[in-house]
């Protein structure tokens, strides 16, 4: 169905960037895959490649099918035209017919919400239109293979409810659907099978949980998190330990330990450090100060001290960050934010959503078990907006 | 490397680093044809949807500009005027404003597409061969207003006006294969744009289309080499039914170069069809 595999071979140059390299894989008719990664690991390119809009500079790629086009802010419109005129462009581009176009035009502005925008030029459309309209056109145009790029964290809640509910439908009317996407659990709910990439190369290629996890293994390897000589306060080195050894996908409910060691690179009379836990959008879910009341002695700029937090991870599905806030006590100043940062995914309850997990139970009386399930996916993807 | 379904839509499509095949590259370009008339239709009402003389822009700008050089022209070189004089120039310059509002935009055409360009594949020489073609109809205006307006220009109706079809094809043709080769090199070399805009202002002058071909002696290799005089001048025979100068070589030299930037052109455009994107 659809092959890729961009192979090692001549030494790059120096003034070479390589936005992929070694990644191969295949991807079967009716799978659907997500391909996650950091901004610039070479997600969008790979689509790219898979759409046609470049060819490789080594490698092979290699399509089976009609392909809607990458759908993502600014897809294949023309600005000076108005949005009727772009869907027929868009639509024939995508392999459609004028007549076939016209038949389903009135569905196409439907499903985008368009209906009084349609004759203005899509230059005036927001970014959110442009993408509703982009979206309608490729599903109305019947692709064997869909490329999808952040389009869930574009439109607003409504529309996104409704591209996931299309997709869900292509999917199961056999489409193949790649998806790039920031927004995890809806990775996690449309794709059985994820790919990681990270600078440029194929990292794992494994079912969705086991890639998400990997994901979040790579993000704390990074060293950025650590900060330079320059800040007040770095973290020189830090982990999460659960009952299995250091983690960084733990299960709900664990008993996790977070360890960081600090050091202080300016004088500080008493610093107060605290522990906090914040959700990927920043919104902190947890924080605890180091006894409070306690005084503490004064650090020279070279100390160090080690913190061990111990907690239970009652936290519902998604992306956390651990982290160190320090200031000083006694000037009532802010020193450091996100020190030795930890970032952990746990994987949400089936049908939960949010930050806590309380653990509820819902006994629905006079309501199948089956019709609970179709509940929890409607509710989910419009969690999270943003990437 | 493409296989073709009953739909017309490729079925399998391998990229590698080599560009298509010629085949391909072609028979992918005739799939593309309903979707070039549709932007071409767009892109000619766009131009004039929002001026609220609409159509007419596209007959009085020539008019006037052509209206402007005559008048300059025949008070400063004397034997320029003459009978017909009117219809000379006016002929002229309308396949000269095609000539030079085509190339202005077919440069840019590449680069200025890249929004639609950016995440959908299709042959990207379509977007030069589009102002080509919705141009042509505003050419095609003009010349319908020329021959309208013929006997006030003192030109006289008779079947030279006959030859007015191939000399139009081939102005278009020309007018594309440069535009071909340049929106090519535009990507690469953004200074392009701004060097055909300078070129165009000489252009004009080394080509007879104020003055008869007779009166640039000091010029004359320049305006026989330039591939425009063949062009005008066939477009003055039709015109007028009687040429001004000699029209057999410059013709040739027309005909020569459309052929070669066409070639060149094409080849240009499908061995970089895919890589412009990546310079966008």
């Amino acid at each position: 169905m659809l092959l890729k595999s961009l192979l090692p071979g001549r030494t790059a140059t120096k003034r070479d960037l390589w936005a992929l390299r070694d990644v191969s894989f295949a991807v079967e008719p009716g799978e659907t895959a997500a391909i996650i990664g950091r901004n610039g690991a070479g997600k969008t390119t790979l689509l790219r490649l898979i759409a046609g809009v470049s060819r490789p500079s080594e490698g092979r790629v290699r399509v089976h099918g009609r392909i809607a086009p990458l759908i993502s802010v600014g897809v294949g419109f023309h600005h000076e035209m108005s949005g009727r005129e772009n869907v027929l462009v868009n639509g024939m581009l995508l392999g459609l017919s004028r007549r076939q176009v016209a038949q389903r035009f009135d569905e196409i502005v439907a499903f985008a919400e368009l209906d009084d925008l349609i004759d203005t030029p899509v230059k005036f459309y927001s970014s959110g239109q442009y993408v509703r309209l982009g979206f309608a056109v490729a599903v109305h145009s019947d692709p064997e293979i869909l490329l999808v790029d952040e389009v869930l964290a574009v439109g607003d809640m409504g529309f996104q409810l409704k591209c996931f509910d299309r997709m869900r439908e292509l999917q199961g009317s056999g489409t193949t659907i790649l998806l790039v996407s920031h927004s995890l659990h809806a990775v996690r709910l449309l794709c059985p099978r994820v790919l990681l990439l990270s600078k440029g190369r194929l990292v794992t290629d494994a079912p969705a949980e086991t890639a998400i996890g990997r994901y979040h293994e790579l993000l704390s390897a990074e060293p950025t998190h650590l900060g330079g000589a320059h800040d007040p306060v770095t973290a020189l080195s830090r982990s999460v330990e659960g009952p299995d050894g250091p983690t960084h996908h733990p299960k709900r409910g664990d008993e996790l330990r977070y360890r960081v060691e600090l050091q202080f690179n300016q004088a500080v009379d008493s610093p107060s450090l605290s522990f906090q836990v914040t959700s990927d959008t920043g919104i902190v879910c947890y924080a605890m100060n180091t006894k409070p009341g306690q005084t503490w002695r004064r650090f020279e700029p070279g100390d160090t001290v080690e913190l061990e937090v111990a907690f239970n991870a009652r936290l519902g599905g998604g992306t956390y960050r651990l982290s160190v806030v320090v200031a000083d006590r006694n000037a009532g100043k802010l020193l450091a934010m996100n020190v030795g940062e930890v970032p952990i995914y746990i994987a949400p309850r089936p049908g939960s959503l949010g930050w806590a997990d309380l653990e509820a139970t819902i006994t629905a009386f006079g309501l199948e078990l089956s019709e609970y399930d179709d509940l929890t996916l409607k509710a989910v993807p419009g969690s999270r907006v943003g990437g | 490397m493409t296989e073709v379904s009953e739909l017309g839509a490729p079925r399998m499509v391998e990229l590698t680093n080599r560009p298509d095949t010629r085949l391909s590259w072609l028979s992918d370009l005739g799939r593309h044809f309903d979707v070039l008339m549709v932007l071409a239709r767009k892109d000619f009402h766009t131009r004039y949807k929002r001026a609220s003389l609409g159509l007419a822009w596209a007959v009085v700008v020539p008019v006037f500009q052509g209206l402007i050089m005559a008048a300059v022209f025949a008070r400063v070189v004397r034997s320029a005027g003459g009978h017909g004089y009117a219809a000379y120039v006016m002929s002229g310059m309308f396949a000269f404003a095609y000539f030079s509002q085509t190339l202005g935009a077919g440069v840019t055409s590449i680069v200025d597409g890249a929004s639609l360009t950016d995440k959908l594949w299709f042959p990207r020489i379509l977007l030069v061969t589009v102002p080509a073609l919705a141009n042509s109809v505003g050419l095609a205006i003009t010349f319908a207003f020329l021959l309208a307006a013929l006997p006030l220009l003192g030109g006289v109706y008779g079947i030279h006006l006959l030859l007015l079809v191939p000399s139009l094809l081939l102005l278009v043709s020309f007018t594309t294969a440069l535009a071909l080769v340049l929106s090519a090199l535009h990507v690469y070399f953004r200074d392009v744009k701004f060097l055909v805009q300078a070129a165009l202002m000489v252009w004009l002058y080394l080509t007879p289309v104020i003055y008869p071909i007779s009166l640039l002696h000091r010029f004359a290799p320049f305006v026989i080499a330039n591939p425009m005089t063949g062009i005008v001048a066939l477009v003055h025979l039709a015109t007028l039914g009687t040429s001004r100068g000699a029209i057999l070589v410059p013709l040739l030299v027309s005909l020569g170069s459309t052929a070669v930037l066409a070639v060149v052109g094409a080849e240009a455009q499908r061995r970089h069809d895919r890589l412009f994107v990546d310079l966008l």
